[in-house]
């Protein structure tokens, strides 16, 4: 019964979803004069945030944390301190066994689903991308804190949520998703930074209500054919 | 600009178009994607990764004229959107401090700032005038893989084509020159014939001494992968040291340093004991030639080889191949006779697709073009060749070795088509270049170590390096470092940050980086791509190409070079893409290469393509389309297989230097680490190299984690911390040591042997002693 009406609301909102876009296209053809619709390649230019789906079952442990006992203060600034630009890989934080080991049997052990641990007395945080197994082509360890020579190298900033569209919309996606396709790394569980931690993790289809800011640019136009 | 209104209707469509893409997936809105429809102040731009040879695609965000962001290029087919530690980072090499920003000349032992006028007049003036007392082969330019191919051209022109000398050389030489010289002598045109693509076809694949999970990550993601989603692929690790690919492979085989030799032959034994030959392959397509055997390992000052081919049937090459029959060989290889059965059934079985992947094991070899044509062997026997998931794929090192080291020709034997010994090739480049064609010396000169050895020996007066770091890299530096600081040459050295080699330089010119300059660089698979200029370089510093063409000017060659300085990169591409025109490696014109994420040569003009698998007349249109596999670099359209023996390492363990040395990288830095080692980042994963022990020899010496020892060789001595049980582990009785640190010399220890072939010298092998400090 249940399932009838997810089935039959989908296709109310892909109707309604087509209407705006067949109508914000007409008008936006007349403003902008131009409005293909290109079916790109398989290139993916978009992500998608299928990793999600694929861990969906963690969404329901993340609802309602306080009540269950969970406390976790991890914030926002230990969260970029880890990155050396917004979006960029984020180093590995705690000791690593140099073990010249893989994946499946290191990282993802603790990485896959996430969980306290208690020897970093911390909840571990999860893939965003969990097909990519060999974690240490972008992770590395921090073995010291010196530098070979100084350097000047600023961050810019990190990117907010600086508006909604209107009133109470659902707010923008203010970054990029590449290598991000599951929301719920980031923003949902003790091991998110609170700050950006969601209130309805169990929503899961983040996209439905949350729209992509792409909000870059490239000079070199998308290659289409 | 965008008023509230339209802004609103934007945002509003924005978010629909979003969720309609969720359910969608593959509808996308061009406007959405290009448009930066709010608050935008990134600009992303296309262009390859500054690193290695895979040659990913990357998108480098700029703000405020500031690069601040790397992401991977998802409409790059090589990594669609996947980058490495490196790649996400690079960019955070610019804002060193001790970035090099001005001129600096040594005056009196002291290096003192200068114009950019200044030091070139004096660049230019000090070359023209040991050109005028010492003749023209005593100046010498050494350039690099990481070279742009506007760069390596106008390095090329200003040598042999206005001074005419044959005396260019690059590191690529270091490299891939065994790869070359294994693709001449096996099918006479350089460069892989299938690409990576090949990736998503094969059922299985070898890596012949190659740690891809470090080196060429991106690539070893894109094959666990397919590992992944595909049900039957096997991965195979062939190598003398256990490392992350080891782990990750299917099946790890460990051989003794130099065994690989024997071990290619073994295949081919077993695949022709076991009936696994495709016959009519091999009647249609192959030849078989032997050479000359014992041709030594060039020690000596003024080696000189050459090798001389005598065709042979196949009986007799069955002969030959007797003396390695798995079990008799198992004492040089150290693998069991089971293991080699096992990787010839694989290559053998008809119904799997096999590629076989290597770089820098079977290239830096002191038998380097043998092992290079015993692979091919293996491949040409079975046919597995130049097909989707089936072939050979010789790996690339350096972002353009192939771009620009082997396609635009920095080598002292090259020209931008064809070698400098071939007078119609010479007539070519005199007729493009607009100079006589006399000019253009017929007789190379120096290869890299030996025009390192002609400045010890004070054969050359003046040597410029271009986007190098010779003093980390090349073999034996405890040599060459007192021979570059000797008063008897005079060393120019451009580059971006103060390195071992512009510590003895006279000169050091600023040098503009990766994206502060426009350029294309040429990767593995055959593509070739461009970038614009994202940011500007800081002081004076310039675009190598640009140097070279000013001292050029100043030399009085400006005629040859009519480049303006704003557009210089396409000018010289458009004239270098002559040299190439004919349907077997056609470049893309620039306009096509500014839109896409590179293209695949040979570039077919008729359609707009790409050409991925060469020497297949499906694929390939110059190809004699009357037969299904023309090897048409080698005039009978057929491919050779040689006969090449099993030969021993010049240099073995004995009682006094007990351990074999190997050398390589590790992921987080990029060779000698002038860039990675600036990056807080890598530095702080990987701050110092160190030398990795097995376990075993660790425990015997009593040596143990981090204790500081001396690594000795019959040429030096360097001091590092041990490493045990961490990132690799070294077969017993070997010792292994990353090159990147400059104040842990490892090049001070290895040895200057090289392929005689190829002339490129042998890292992976020589013989070391380990004291306690």
């Amino acid at each position: 019964m249940r399932q009838g009406y997810v089935i039959i609301g989908f296709w109310i909102v892909l109707l309604v979803a087509a209407g705006i876009i067949i109508k914000a296209s007409l008008t936006e053809e007349q403003a902008l004069n131009h409005s293909e619709i290109i079916a790109m390649p398989n290139t993916n230019a978009l992500p998608v945030e299928e990793g999600v789906f694929k861990l969906s079952n963690n969404a329901e442990e993340f609802l309602d944390l306080a009540n269950r006992g969970v406390s976790s203060n991890k914030n926002l600034d230990v969260y970029y301190n880890r990155r050396a630009y917004p979006g960029a890989p984020p180093v590995i934080p705690h000791p690593t066994e140099e073990a010249h080991s893989m994946g499946g049997k290191d990282c993802l052990q603790c990485h896959q689903n996430g969980g306290y641990v208690d020897e970093y007395k911390a909840y571990a945080p999860i893939t965003p991308h969990t097909d990519y197994i060999n974690c240490k082509q972008c992770h590395v360890p921090v073995k010291s804190t010196g530098a070979f020579k100084p350097n000047s190298w600023k961050k810019m900033d990190a990117p907010e949520v600086k508006q909604q569209a209107l009133l109470g919309s659902p707010p923008i996606i203010p970054h990029s998703l590449e290598m991000r396709n599951n929301c719920l790394a980031c923003h949902g569980g003790p091991s998110a930074p609170k700050e950006i931690r969601v209130s309805h993790p169990n929503r899961v289809n983040c996209r439905q209500c949350h729209a992509l800011n792409v909000n870059t640019k490239n000079t070199t136009k998308i290659w289409t054919r | 600009m965008m008023n509230r209104r339209n802004f609103l209707k934007k945002a509003a469509a924005a978010s629909a178009m979003a969720a309609a893409v969720t359910m969608i997936p593959g509808i996308l809105f061009a406007s959405d994607q290009e448009d930066s429809t709010l608050s935008g102040d990134i600009n992303w731009t296309k262009g390859p990764c500054r690193f290695c040879g895979v040659g990913c695609g990357i998108l480098v965000g700029t703000q405020n004229g500031k690069a601040v962001a790397v992401k991977g290029d998802p409409n790059s087919s090589v990594n669609k959107g996947l980058l490495c530690v490196k790649g996400y980072h690079q960019i955070m090499c610019t804002s060193s401090a001790d970035r090099l920003t001005k001129p600096l000349v040594k005056k009196n032992g002291k290096y003192v700032e200068t114009s950019m006028e200044e030091a070139l007049d004096l660049v230019a003036s000090k070359m023209k005038e040991t050109i005028e007392t010492h003749g023209k082969d005593s100046v010498a330019m050494y350039t690099s893989g990481q070279s742009t191919i506007p760069e390596g051209y106008v390095a090329s022109k200003f040598m042999k084509g206005a001074i005419g000398t044959n005396n260019l050389d690059c590191n690529a030489r270091l490299c891939m020159a065994s790869a070359v010289t294994g693709f001449l002598t096996t099918f006479g045109a350089d460069e892989p014939m299938g690409c990576y693509e090949d990736i998503e076809h094969a059922n299985v694949f070898v890596l012949w001494g190659n740690n891809m999970a470090e080196m060429h990550p991106v690539l070893f993601s894109r094959m666990l992968d397919n590992r992944l989603t595909r049900k039957n692929v096997k991965i195979i690790d062939l190598a003398t040291r256990t490392t992350r690919t080891s782990k990750a492979a299917d099946k790890s085989i460990l051989f003794k340093p130099q065994g690989d030799l024997a071990i290619a032959n073994a295949i081919c034994y077993e695949l022709i004991n076991n009936g696994w030959v495709n016959n009519s392959f091999v009647e249609k397509h192959v030849v078989f030639n032997k050479g000359k055997t014992n041709i030594g390992y060039g020690l000596e000052d003024k080696f000189k080889f050459k090798d001389e081919a005598t065709p042979i049937n196949f009986n007799q090459y069955k002969t030959f191949l007797e003396d390695y029959r798995p079990d008799k060989v198992e004492t040089i290889t150290g693998v069991s006779a089971k293991d080699i059965k096992y990787l010839a059934s694989l290559y053998g079985d008809p119904n799997l697709k096999v590629v076989s992947f290597w770089c820098m094991g079977l290239n830096q070899h002191t038998r380097g073009t043998w092992m290079n044509n015993l692979v091919y062997n293996i491949h040409l026997l079975t046919g597995k060749i130049s097909q989707p998931g089936n072939g050979p794929f010789s790996l690339t090192g350096q972002p353009s070795a192939c771009g620009t080291a082997r396609e635009v020709g920095t080598f002292t034997h090259k020209l931008p088509k064809g070698v400098v010994m071939n007078k119609k090739h010479r007539e070519l480049a005199a007729k493009i270049w607009k100079v006589p064609y006399e000019r253009i010396p017929a007789k190379p000169t120096y290869h890299a170590t030996e025009m390192f050895r002609a400045v010890d020996r004070g054969d050359i007066k003046f040597i410029w390096t271009q986007v190098t770091n010779p003093l980390v890299s090349l073999p034996k530096t405890s040599r060459y470092r007192p021979a570059m600081e000797k008063d008897s040459c005079f060393v120019v050295v451009s580059d971006v940050f103060p390195t071992p080699t512009s510590d003895v330089a006279d000169v050091i010119l600023p040098a503009a980086w990766h994206v502060e300059k426009s350029g294309m660089y040429g990767n593995s698979e055959r593509r070739t791509q461009y970038w614009d200029k994202m940011v500007e370089a800081p002081g004076e510093a310039m675009p190598d190409a640009w140097m070279t063409i000013e001292i050029a000017k100043r030399m009085g060659y400006g005629d040859l070079f009519p480049y303006s300085k704003e557009n210089h990169h396409e000018e010289i591409y458009n004239e270098y893409r002559q040299f190439h025109a004919g349907k077997k490696h056609n470049m893309a014109p620039v306009e096509v290469l500014k839109k896409q994420s590179g293209v695949i040569w040979p570039y077919i003009e008729e359609t707009g393509k790409s050409t991925q698998w060469r020497f297949n007349s499906k694929y390939d249109p110059a190809c004699d389309s009357t037969k299904d596999f023309d090897f048409y670099g080698k005039p009978n359209g057929k491919a050779v297989i040689w006969q090449r023996p099993y030969e021993p390492a010049p240099e073995v363990p004995d009682n006094e230097y007990p351990f074999w040395l190997n050398t390589g990288r590790v992921i987080e830095h990029w060779h000698t680490g002038s860039m990675t080692r600036r990056i807080p980042v890598l530095h702080q994963a990987v701050p110092n190299a160190y030398v990795e022990f097995h376990p075993d020899d660790a425990k015997q010496m009593g040596i143990r984690n981090k204790q500081k020892v001396k690594v000795i060789s019959r040429r030096g001595t360097t001091v590092l911390p041990a490493s045990i049980n961490e990132r690799g582990m070294p077969t017993k009785g070997q010792v292994f040591v990353p090159f990147f640190d400059e104040s842990m010399l490892i090049n001070d220890v290895t040895l200057d042997a090289f392929c005689p072939i190829s002339k490129e010298p042998d890292y992976k092998k020589c013989a070391v002693r380990i004291e306690k400090v």
